[in-house]
């Protein structure tokens, strides 16, 4: 990226003079172009042979007999890791961290195939934690990227496998993945890898929230616990990245509160024991803003606004509207706080927040008094309106530099 | 955003010793661990105690991994008044059924415990986990719902009709189908 940039605008930096030839060639030595493209052949000319190997091992499996497929499933595991760990050797990391990747994927049909051949289908998870364990080593062993994504990702199916079909929640799993994953993130901060993370955890404490068979709200303890972590995190990025799911979740289940809380019926499953609910949440939120203090960023408090418990405030469309003036907090705390940044994707994303408000409150609370297409018209002309007011406020913003307004 | 790109892949090919150790380590533990199954397989058949069970096959055919048959076994479903527990059973509790012989040949289940119970030399013990329970009964699970049929036997499994399979039970409770009987009357 930053290659092609030089390339095209370097001859015209030094026309203007900003940098001399021989700076600009120094400069263009230090980002050699990139071998991803050439190494991109032969992995799909080996992902080609790989799939043709297949379809003539799975058309002939019924014909083998024990020893042989266990012999071609071993084989095939050892190789795909030797052959990684040639190419890696060999300078070519796309393809050896590739063929590592297929080799944890190979180890886990290795474990399904293994346990079929001999009719187990066991209770225990222990083959499934194992293939997540593997990973887990991987990822530590390659610092890699790719082996992190697919461990959250094994990691999440193993969860989903032992609720589903075994039924029983495997806390040796969450906290592994917590703890193995959360630690490799906390020294190796990544927003991409921060996002996977915390959508994998996520994952795994809704499925426990369902197998617990406790109130659906107890699910932001353990969320919002995530969300600490990224408050604790020195690197900003990677931090945001973390809270993007938890914050995402509490947006939209405070939504659903708005449309759909003014029947007592759906607000009471909600109602989760005060005391120790109040207490927990609590609990997490001066984690929390200790976290933002530490690292200097108390503004982001008003993320919280997003779990204020309003759903414990019986009688219909009182709760419906306070919910609505939550929701107009955060997201005009947002708008706010990318104003003053000067941050155009958070403003783009306060402005779809403010909107999608907007629009939830004038559903709500005209559409039993409204004729129907005075309803649709009055709506539209509100969104047009509310999105140029917008428009305008961040056009203002960006051209203006330097002026922190509000 | 570039250098998040950049910095996943070190671009150091090596990885150290110490660590290329722990990555055969890690390798040889995975082939260690899938000739593990292997061998509890074969064990479970080789050691344990084979007994007839009485089953049904409903609706055959796999799309990814050729056919297999789910079955439904007759001990798959039972009267509640077989449950030996203090409390009611609940919904994915574990559960050890006592198995005893019939005239002829196969096993019928004589109680349902929350706990692995004593057994005569007759009787045998098979765990399985409660699915759903209604007023008068439950459904268990044992892991032993599927059969991964060999080609040659799929076609005569086609109709829905009784079947006796031949399951082994290990002395440390890990059960597996050996083989099916598709000659049994009901």
């Amino acid at each position: 990226m930053s290659r092609k940039l030089l390339e095209t605008d370097g001859q015209d930096w030094v026309q203007r003079g900003i940098i001399t030839e021989q700076q600009r060639e120094q400069l263009l030595a230090l980002y050699p172009t990139d071998a991803t493209a050439i190494g991109l052949l032969p992995l799909l000319g080996s992902l080609l042979v790989g799939l043709s190997a297949l379809s003539v091992v799975a058309a002939n499996w019924q014909g083998l007999t024990e020893l042989v497929r266990l012999a071609l499933l071993l084989g095939s595991l050892c190789s795909a890791y030797a052959g990684g760990e040639y190419f890696r050797r060999r300078g070519n990391l796309n393809l050896g961290m590739g063929l590592i990747a297929l080799g944890l994927i190979l180890f886990g049909a290795s474990i399904v195939l293994t346990s079929q051949l001999y009719q187990l289908i066991g209770y225990d998870l222990t083959g499934l934690l194992a293939w997540a364990v593997a990973g887990m080593g991987l990822t530590w062993l390659y610092r890699s990227r790719l082996l992190f994504l697919m461990t959250a990702v094994i990691s999440g199916i193993v969860q989903g496998y032992n609720t589903g079909q075994l039924g029983a929640f495997s806390y040796l799993t969450a906290v592994g993945t917590a703890l193995g994953l959360g630690y490799y993130w906390w020294r190796r901060p990544d927003a991409l890898l921060g996002g996977v993370l915390a959508t994998g955890l996520l994952w795994q404490a809704a499925l426990l929230i369902n197998f617990l068979h406790v109130k659906i709200t107890w699910f932001f303890i353990p969320a919002m616990l995530v969300y600490t972590l990224g408050d604790w995190q020195p690197d900003r990025p990677a931090g945001r990245a973390l809270q993007g799911p938890p914050l995402v979740a509490a947006f939209l289940f405070t939504l659903g509160l708005a449309l759909f809380g003014e029947s007592d019926f759906y607000a009471g499953q909600l109602r989760a024991p005060l005391v120790p609910y109040l207490a927990a949440l609590v609990a997490v939120a001066v984690l929390s803003a200790a976290g933002k203090r530490q690292r200097g960023r108390l503004g982001s408090l008003t993320d919280w606004l997003l779990l204020l418990p309003g759903f414990y405030f019986t009688g219909g469309l009182p709760l419906a509207v306070a919910t609505l003036v939550v929701l107009y907090a955060y997201s005009g705390a947002v708008l706010l706080r990318a104003h003053q940044e000067q941050n155009q994707d958070r403003v783009t994303l306060g402005t779809v927040l403010f909107i999608v408000t907007t629009a939830v409150a004038y559903f709500k609370l005209t559409w039993g008094f409204m004729d129907k297409s005075l309803f649709f018209l009055l709506g539209g002309l509100l969104l047009f309106g509310l999105s140029w007011l917008l428009r305008r406020r961040a056009a203002r913003t960006f051209s203006g530099p330097s002026t922190p307004q509000q | 955003m570039t250098p998040d790109v950049s910095s996943s892949i070190p671009p150091r090919p090596d990885i150290p010793a110490p660590r290329r150790r722990w990555l055969q380590w890690l390798v040889a533990a995975q082939v260690l661990f899938v000739v593990g199954v292997a061998v509890a397989g074969y064990a479970t058949a080789a050691l344990g105690r084979t007994l007839w069970l009485s089953t049904q096959p409903v609706d055959p055919r796999d799309l990814l991994y050729g056919d297999y048959v789910n079955l439904r076994y007759q001990i798959n479903e039972l009267p509640g008044g077989l449950w030996r527990g203090n409390t009611p059973p609940r919904r994915q509790q574990a559960a050890y059924v006592l198995l005893a012989p019939r005239p002829d040949g196969t096993f019928e289940a004589t109680g349902i415990f929350p706990e692995r119970p004593a057994t005569n030399g007759q009787e045998a013990v098979l765990r399985g986990s409660v699915q759903t329970v209604w007023r008068r009964g439950v459904r268990l699970r044992y892991g032993l719902e599927r059969y991964y049929v060999p080609e040659t036997m799929s076609r005569r499994l086609s109709q829905r009709r009784p079947l006796r399979v031949q399951i082994s039970v290990a002395p440390w409770g890990q059960a597996r189908i050996i083989g099916l009987d598709t000659t049994a009357r009901q």
